[in-house]
């Protein structure tokens, strides 16, 4: 049969397709994973099994049952929810907290907006701050890196640099006594410090980063707007007032602001699209996160921070548009 | 119109939390329990019932551009006589309800009843008009009310279901209230649609 | 009838006569719940003291008198005596350090200063969070059932330890004098509610002004002063 085939463009496709997208995400995630079973072993293990298999297998009901919709599980992206939200958690995190978290970031965080590219906020964020809410006590005791990489739910715990410093802050010690018990930077950078399974190794993260940009997975605004605008504000602070406040770069390497810069607030359907409007909804979250951290009652701020930000991104994609293909710039006349 | 359907008309077909959604204030505010919902929800029937009346039996006397001060004056006036009534003789419930009761004045539901029913219909009518709105307020409540004290802290009407510790918190946060309204209302439109 | 005009003297006249009919209303409402407001209020503070300090036999309700915090809010106490001798004190108290709005409780104080009991009077607290220092800070109950073997699964798949907090979110029987009341978090060494730091700071803070105010009082009069150093020393030596 040798027929002329009448289609519309476009007529060649670059292979694009949220499948390959997160699969790519996938990828770019295991560093940070291979990171987080070296420094919690079991705990992580257990803790990103459980919120991956969780995290699909709601997606696959809630689509078959409820929805009955064709099951789109295949595409990768409820895993990649799960992955982030494990990363999210403590690795000393009990069973039945996963479970929630999973239901909450799948059930009320993407498919009651109507699935995947519909959810305004990121469904992963969107569990970790339920649970945050919802079991305060079980969701800030980190296990210690390496100490306990044998056990799951009786790791030995420790504190994170951050609320080391909240609370050194709160009881009025010192500043620079404080500090002295934080680990140094390239311990920070490397991930020797207590946090949530994903968020410690800043080496693997920016490792990640590089091949999605590599990829062209994401484009380099979002990420660099976030951690410049900590580094910026958190800088003019340091020059402030060096003896209350920490260095831009603790700020930076401490808690989830890598994560959260490189793969949450990146996340497709819940940032704007622009390039302008990129900067402004990444600077909008680093400027957040550190008002929270410096001035908040939570000693991090980033998932709320994200969160906030993107219920902007409806907003600040109507107000900058990306000038549309052809379009002539208009003189003032 | 048909007394019975004008009655029964707030608690489904145009129920004043999930389909009118007014009042939300009180409704999110006061629900962290089953009995602080009904309690509320009971208040603001009488004061709803109250104020129906005197304003279908004032309706021709008031001049128009004066209404709605007027119909203020009458709603504020029965609040605050359930207000005193309550820290009278239920002073447990009104430390429970505390600051929520004197917003009832403001709460649109009232007013609104009053300005779009009251003001246009009988005595009669009017009644049957604010006990069946009010009385699905508060059916509303009790309902968010439950749900939110089960799920955030596993108690219902005050028994308990589950350890305490087992709950979970945003239930009983505002968070947790634009959360269970939310699925509520999308609930009861899929059962209205099947 | 039909609608009467908006004109200048009709709304006048009906906004009046509505506001005098609502206030006269009021007015008679207000006379007949005058006294059983104040009968409830009384009885809420008598129940509180009849809590917060042990059996007496005179009426503190009528020894009652008032000394000013250091932040200048009047504090009310009320003695309680058994025959002749003082067997503690009521001291209803407050701060205004909640997480909104104030915070009044009665708390209950040994001659010496320690602390015999609370009760919490009025608050503005998040249900089910702030709320909990009504029984947070006094000796856990044990829970039944909890040795279930249903229960201890549940409690795993929850993350829940039973008791690990031990007694230090307890303050009665405590001193304020040796044992500092403030939050762990501040470097104190009371545990604060789960998720309401806010609160039990408030709460706190309002047990530590009705200590000092009162003992300074004491300490002034030179009475009971000798008397609480010795017993200082006992039971309730500092942890650190």
């Amino acid at each position: 049969m040798n027929r002329l085939i009448v289609s519309p463009s476009p007529h060649v496709h670059s292979g694009d397709s949220v499948k390959k997208n997160m699969y790519g995400v996938i990828i770019a995630l295991l560093p940070a994973l291979a990171a987080s079973l070296w420094f919690f072993g079991l705990g992580a293990l257990i803790v990103t099994l459980t919120s991956v298999v969780a995290c699909v297998l709601f997606e696959f009901l809630i689509q078959k049952y409820i929805l009955k919709q064709p099951a789109s599980i295949g595409d990768g992206s409820a895993a990649v929810t799960g992955l982030l939200l494990a990363f999210n958690l403590p690795t000393n995190i009990p069973l039945g907290i996963i479970l929630i978290g999973s239901a909450v970031a799948i059930g009320i965080g993407k498919m009651s907006f109507g699935g995947l590219g519909q959810n305004p906020f990121n469904p992963a964020l969107v569990g970790r701050v339920f649970l945050l809410i919802s079991f305060p006590v079980q969701m800030t005791s980190w296990p210690l890196p390496l100490a306990s990489r044998a056990s799951y739910l009786d790791a030995t715990t420790g504190a994170t640099p951050l609320s080391v410093m909240k609370e050194g802050l709160a009881t009025g010690r010192p500043f620079s006594e404080v500090m002295g018990d934080v680990p140094s930077y390239l311990d920070l950078f490397l991930g020797v410090m207590g946090g949530s399974a994903g968020e410690i190794a800043g080496v693997a993260l920016v490792i990640g980063l590089i091949y999605m940009l590599w990829t062209k997975i994401i484009t380099w605004h979002i990420p660099v707007a976030v951690v410049g605008a900590v580094a910026a504000f958190t800088g003019v602070l340091h020059l402030i007032d060096p003896a209350a406040y920490a260095s831009p770069l603790f700020h930076v390497l401490t808690g989830g602001v890598l994560l959260g810069a490189i793969f949450m607030a990146t996340d497709y359907s819940s940032s704007p699209m622009s390039v302008k409007g990129m900067l402004v909804y990444g600077v909008g979250i680093g400027v957040i996160t550190v008002l929270i951290r410096t001035y908040g009652s939570y000693p991090e701020g980033i998932s709320f921070a994200i969160l906030i930000m993107n219920m902007f991104t409806p907003l600040i994609d109507k107000y900058i548009k990306p000038k549309r293909f052809g379009e002539v710039i208009k003189s003032k006349a | 119109m048909n007394q019975w359907s004008n009655f029964s008309k707030g608690f489904l077909k145009e129920n004043p939390v999930f389909i009118l959604l007014l009042g939300l204030c009180p409704a999110l505010g006061v629900t962290s329990s089953a009995i602080n919902g009904l309690g509320m929800g009971l208040a603001t029937t009488f004061v709803l019932v109250m104020a129906n009346i005197v304003v279908s039996l004032i309706k021709g006397f008031i001049p128009d551009k004066v209404r709605i001060p007027a119909f203020i004056v009458v709603i504020a006036t029965f609040v605050t006589i359930v207000e005193m009534t309550m820290q009278a003789y239920v002073p447990a419930l009104f430390d429970a309800l505390g600051l929520f009761i004197p917003l009832i004045v403001v709460n649109c539901l009232v007013l609104g009843r009053a300005e779009a029913f009251a003001s246009k219909n009988n005595v009669g009518s009017s009644i049957v008009d604010g006990a069946g709105m009010g009385l699905g307020f508060a059916f509303a409540l009790t309902l968010l009310g439950g749900v939110r004290e089960l799920l955030g802290s596993g108690h219902f009407f005050g028994f308990a279901i589950y350890p305490e510790d087992y709950g979970m918190l945003v239930f009983v946060l505002a968070p947790g209230a634009f959360i269970a309204l939310g699925y509520l209302i999308a609930i009861l439109n899929r059962l209205k649609k099947a | 009838m039909g609608k009467r005009a908006s004109s200048l003297p009709n709304m006048v006249l009906t906004l009046l006569m509505i506001t005098a009919v609502a206030g006269g209303s009021l007015g008679f409402v207000f006379q007949m719940t005058k006294a059983p407001i104040e009968a409830a209020a009384v009885a809420k503070q008598q129940e509180a003291i009849q809590l917060v300090v042990p059996d007496f036999d005179n009426d503190p309700a009528a020894e009652m008198y008032e000394l000013t915090s250091s932040e200048g809010f009047p504090l009310k106490v009320f003695p309680a005596r058994k025959g002749e001798e003082l067997v503690g004190v009521a001291i209803e108290t407050m701060s205004n350090r909640g997480f909104s709005g104030e915070i009044k409780i009665m708390v209950g104080l040994k001659p010496d200063g320690s602390i015999i009991n609370y009760q919490v009077l009025e608050h503005r607290e998040t249900p089910g969070l702030g709320t909990k220092m009504d029984d947070w800070f006094k000796p856990a109950v044990v829970v039944e059932g909890r040795k279930e073997p249903g229960t201890r699964l549940l409690d795993g798949f929850f993350g829940i330890k039973a008791g690990e907090s031990g007694d230090t979110k307890n303050i009665l029987g405590k001193h304020p004098g040796t044992t500092r009341m403030v939050v762990k978090q501040d470097g104190g060494e009371v545990d604060a509610i789960t998720a309401a730091t806010i609160t039990s700071r408030a709460f706190l803070h309002a047990v530590e002004v009705a200590y000092t105010t009162y003992t300074e009082r004491t300490d002034a009069a030179s009475s009971a002063t000798t008397q609480y150093n010795e017993e200082e020393g006992g039971d309730n030596e500092p942890v650190e």
